[in-house]
């Protein structure tokens, strides 16, 4: 009866796909017994008074059926956790906002149905064809149809007053998709290239486009759907229709988003209080026509309110979280030094610990910048003897022990370990600490005299001397490890200046290409498709190695500076890539990638991303204790809090 | 007195232009804008910005114009129509967002006042009178240790107590059924039940130097020859003291009113940050730091109106109590 897909996607664990079938059929002759053990009992009393239609008429005819993560749960309670007062939207977005056509499973591997409850791919991956739930419903209750997505793509996202230029998810070779109508339950995206990673793409919280806007109530703030808009603008008190719209739609990462109560979702939760400039708090409320249900036919979520409290300041939150005021976090509290701090209340917050694994590779990724204006910093930089010199004469153990606690390993970058495509050259080449043949190395380099303090000259006689910048606020403990770094490095006769700035400056520096050496976490540890700024000049802000080359890469040539034969080679590896929808082949063009990465030797890591941790409140339950961290699969999200519940 | 009233208040329209213009450059002053802020607190957590989106937000923000044109349209808005124009990062009009957390501002900095007065003006009078009194050292020593002690440390350490030794809500004006309520008495009453504490943070680092003002300046009166000829003339000691010599003393109080608004504000930036208290400081310093130049030009352009209003009420009354000053 039920569609493979969807079932099949839906349980993690293969025996539950069948209990799944049986409960989503057993779902119809429950719904209204008198106990109403299907639905909450606040949404159970208004069906009763006649406020709202009944629960079948609610949930769509098959609707998504949700494995437990432990076991079915009860209703009730509220879920307390803490937002930041500014620019925190997304700690909402993650809890809350996850309800794309597709979703990632728990272990981050593979992309499940969600609302799309299966989908076509044609042979060279251009045309993807979703085949949406049906009957399921916006948060108001209108039904959620092809034309609402036909509607976000085609009249919102590539209408250019509100986008003036098409996300990249959503185009292709300079080209925006095309999505089209096949019937009320299926759409068509077609791209003008091949894009064999829009379905990764899609289950990313950059991928929400496609269920962001009710064309119902959305269609209201756009000029094709109703020739007043300005006028409403204009009482509104903005400027203009593209802020009237944005203000009431929102867009994924916004904090609009989540400032309008009236806006219809297909989020567990709606907004009761919204989050604005004024708020201290932000109330999320259960959405009464949330079209999932547990195995045992159950609407979810069982939680019936998220009170997320806004703290200023970190220190006021994990006072709440040791005195037990706040049921799940790993937001804000994650740094390692707060550890100790968390397992001691353990007993009194009564809580327990929540591993999180990184899903970035590097935890301090050092970017020297072959791209440098200065030709004499430039050529020093650009020799990879010198890069490979630098590498050998850190003495990546000691920084371990005392900066991360002894808790990682010596790393240089490329996918972590436990991924597939692991490259064991590119991971630990130049890793071990061997000051000795670090000098040979500079000596045979040209930097071999030295000046009155023991510091190498560069052949024109100038100290060979840098400055690596670091943003203290955002990364304490890169600032100790470069510290370190600075140590081992005067010992090979290398001065450096570690050099803290903030946080504006070092972007700034970054996108003039002003800076000598950038440090920053080395993405594209569990992900090394969706972030391969490390592996080529991938990312104009993030690649910081060579941000020149990285602009001509995203330009297509038009800006920037050509790159060298490699990373043009790679350029095009990865164009392969995200163009072959098989992923043995693409797997092994990555690898390819990885090969000639590590030849290059172009950024230089010290030790493997640490992983950060949370804490869950011991009655809340069906929690994965162990969830990756990742922007990209925006955690808590995919770990579905929908699920997640109260005992007493 | 109207006439220098009126003169003041003529004075204000160029100050408050000037203010506002430095103000809105020195928000400006530091790197990059509002978008890479943006940015960059997105990618502290790994979140990536599409590229298009930055160039497409800095185009809708009208960052890619100078800065005169920005400044004088701002300020076209404000006169014209009384718009403070859009904050960038909450997508809302500044004006909704800044005239509650300025009334609770002024209900915590006037609650503070009040408390510190309350507190220095008998004790600088004790001190003074009792000069090296056993109570005189006791009040002294009491207060120097309030002087010391960083207000945000003494507000963590009351919070630490509160919430974990007596499981207490802390932080925050209103318990969470209040938050959102529209305001009654109920509300009112229990905003005063959760005020206590910040003002007493707030009150203890303040009373020190105005009680040594106090007692300083009525050290200063106390031996004049007003004062013998009123006792002399029979007056009895606590009227003497509260007729003469307490309102020349006085005086500083009363000048200082100007600048106390401001002070509040930005001196209970950090204490309403660890308290979590819902006032314009932390507002204003995180839209600061975002700079979100629209928001924060707003704030410092109501303190500095209010700085100006301040000094103006403070030379008026200083010309009623003091009967030294004469404004002709």
């Amino acid at each position: 009866m039920r569609d493979e897909t969807l079932s099949r996607g839906v349980s993690r664990r293969a025996v539950l796909g069948g209990m799944a079938g049986m409960a989503a059929m057993s779902l119809v002759g429950r719904v209204n017994a008198a106990d109403a053990g299907g639905e909450a009992p606040a949404l159970a009393a208004l069906v009763k008074d006649g406020k709202l239609p009944p629960l079948a008429e609610r949930l769509p005819k098959k609707p998504m059926v949700v494995t437990p993560y432990e076991k079915v749960g009860a209703y009730g309670g509220t879920l307390r956790r803490g937002l930041r007062g500014s620019s925190d939207h997304n700690g909402i977005l993650r809890m809350v906002g996850n309800q794309s056509l597709v979703r990632w499973n728990l272990e981050f591997t593979q992309v499940l149905p969600n609302l799309a409850e299966r989908w076509d791919v044609n042979a060279d991956a251009s045309q993807f064809t979703f085949y949406l739930i049906q009957g399921a419903r916006w948060s108001d209750g209108h039904p959620f149809t092809a034309d609402d997505v036909v509607f976000a793509i085609e009249d919102c996202v590539k209408n250019t007053d509100l986008y003036s230029a098409t996300p990249a998810q959503l185009s292709v070779a300079g080209k925006a998709v095309d999505v089209t109508k096949i019937d009320d339950f299926t759409v068509k995206f077609t791209f003008a290239a091949p894009n064999a990673l829009y379905l990764e793409n899609l289950a990313t919280p950059l991928g929400q486009h496609p269920t962001l806007f009710p064309k119902h109530y959305c269609s209201q703030f756009l000029p094709k759907y109703n020739p007043k808009v300005a006028d409403d603008a204009k009482k509104a008190g903005v400027n203009s229709w593209p802020e009237l719209f944005r203000a009431r739609c929102g867009d994924i990462e916004i904090p609009s988003r989540w400032g309008n109560p009236d806006k219809p979702t297909l989020d567990p939760w709606v907004v009761k209080e919204p989050y604005t400039g004024g708020a201290t708090r932000v109330v999320m409320t259960r959405n009464p026509y949330f079209w999932q249900v547990d195995t045992s036919g159950n609407q979810l979520p069982y939680v019936d309110e998220i009170n997320f409290g806004i703290s200023q300041d970190v220190e006021s939150l994990m006072l709440n979280v040791i005195s037990g005021k706040i049921d799940i976090q790993e937001r804000h509290i994650s740094v390692l030094a707060n550890k100790p701090t968390l397992s001691q209340n353990m007993k009194k917050g009564d809580y327990r610990l929540l591993t999180l694994v990184p899903s970035t590779s590097q935890q301090c990724q050092i970017y020297f910048n072959i791209t440098h204006k200065d030709p004499a910093m430039r050529k020093m930089f650009a020799d990879k003897s010198v890069r490979q010199a630098l590498s050998l004469g850190i003495n990546r153990q000691e920084i371990i022990d005392i900066v991360y606690f002894g808790q990682s390993q010596p790393y240089q970058a490329g996918p972590r370990p436990e991924h597939p495509w692991y490259n064991e050259k590119y991971a630990r080449q130049f890793t071990d600490y061997d000051s000795d043949k670090a000098g040979a190395m500079l000596d045979q380099a040209g930097y071999g005299k030295k000046d009155a303090n023991g510091f190498r000259l560069r052949p024109d006689g100038q100290r060979m001397f840098f400055t690596v910048d670091v943003i203290p606020t955002l990364y304490p403990d890169l600032v100790d490890a470069l510290e370190l770094v600075k140590a081992h490095w005067a010992q090979i006769g290398v001065d450096m200046k570690v050099n803290t700035i903030e946080r504006a400056l070092y972007y700034t520096r970054g996108d003039d290409n002003a800076h000598d050496a950038q440090v920053w976490p080395g993405p594209g540890g569990l992900d090394p498709m969706l972030d391969p700024r490390d592996f080529f000049a991938f990312h104009p802000q993030g690649s910081r190695y060579a941000i020149p080359w990285s602009v001509w890469y995203t330009s297509n040539g038009k800006n920037g500076e050509e790159p060298p034969e490699s990373q043009k080679k790679r350029m095009k590896l990865f164009d392969e890539a995200r163009s072959t929808a098989d992923l043995d082949k693409r797997g092994a063009v990555m690898k390819q990638i990885f090969d000639i990465a590590a030849d290059e030797f172009e950024t230089v890591g010290l030790c493997l991303a640490v992983g950060g941790f949370g804490i869950i409140r011991n009655n809340l339950h069906n929690v994965p204790e162990k969830q990756p961290d990742s922007w990209s699969w925006p955690n808590p999200g995919p770990a579905m809090p929908q699920q997640f519940f109260f005992t007493s | 007195m109207l006439a220098f009233i009126g003169k003041r208040l003529l004075w204000m329209i160029p100050s408050l232009f000037a203010i506002s213009f430095l103000a809105f450059v020195l928000i400006q002053l530091p790197p990059g804008d509002y978008v890479t802020t943006y940015i960059a607190t997105l990618a502290s957590s790994n979140e990536v910005v599409d590229q298009n989106t930055a160039a497409q937000l800095r185009e809708r923000f009208g960052l890619d114009q100078p800065m005169l044109i920005q400044y004088l349209k701002w300020m076209w808005g404000i006169l014209s129509r009384g718009d403070f124009g859009i904050s960038f990062e909450w997508q809302q009009p500044v004006s909704g967002l800044i005239w509650e957390r300025m009334a609770l501002t002024l209900i915590l900095a006037l609650a503070a006042l009040i408390a510190t007065w309350a507190i220095a003006l008998p004790i600088g009078v004790y001190s003074a009178v009792r000069k090296y009194s056993i109570g005189d050292y006791f009040f002294t020593a009491f207060t120097f240790l309030g002087l010391a002690i960083p207000s945000f440390l003494l507000a963590l350490v009351l919070m630490y107590v509160a919430a974990v030794e007596f499981g207490q809500d802390v932080g925050g004006l209103f318990s969470s059924e209040f938050e959102t309520a529209p305001w009654s008495i109920a509300k009112m009453l229990n905003l005063l039940s959760h005020l206590w504490l910040p003002v007493i943070i707030l009150a203890v680092s303040s009373t020190a130097s105005l009680i040594r003002v106090m007692r300083a300046n009525m050290l200063d009166e106390l031996p004049k020859p007003y004062v013998t000829t009123a006792r002399a003339k029979g007056l009895s000691e606590f009227r003497l003291l509260v007729k003469y010599p307490l309102r020349i003393a006085l005086n500083p109080f009363i000048s200082t009113i100007a600048w106390l608004l401001p002070n509040l504000i930005s001196g209970s930036v950090v204490v309403a940050i660890v308290l979590n208290l819902p006032t314009a400081a932390p507002l204003l310093l995180q839209a600061l730091m975002a700079q979100d130049m629209y928001l924060a030009g707003a704030f410092v352009l109501l303190i500095c109106a209010l700085t100006l209003i301040g000094s103006l009420i403070s030379d008026i009354l200083l010309a009623l109590v003091d009967p030294r000053i004469r404004l002709e």
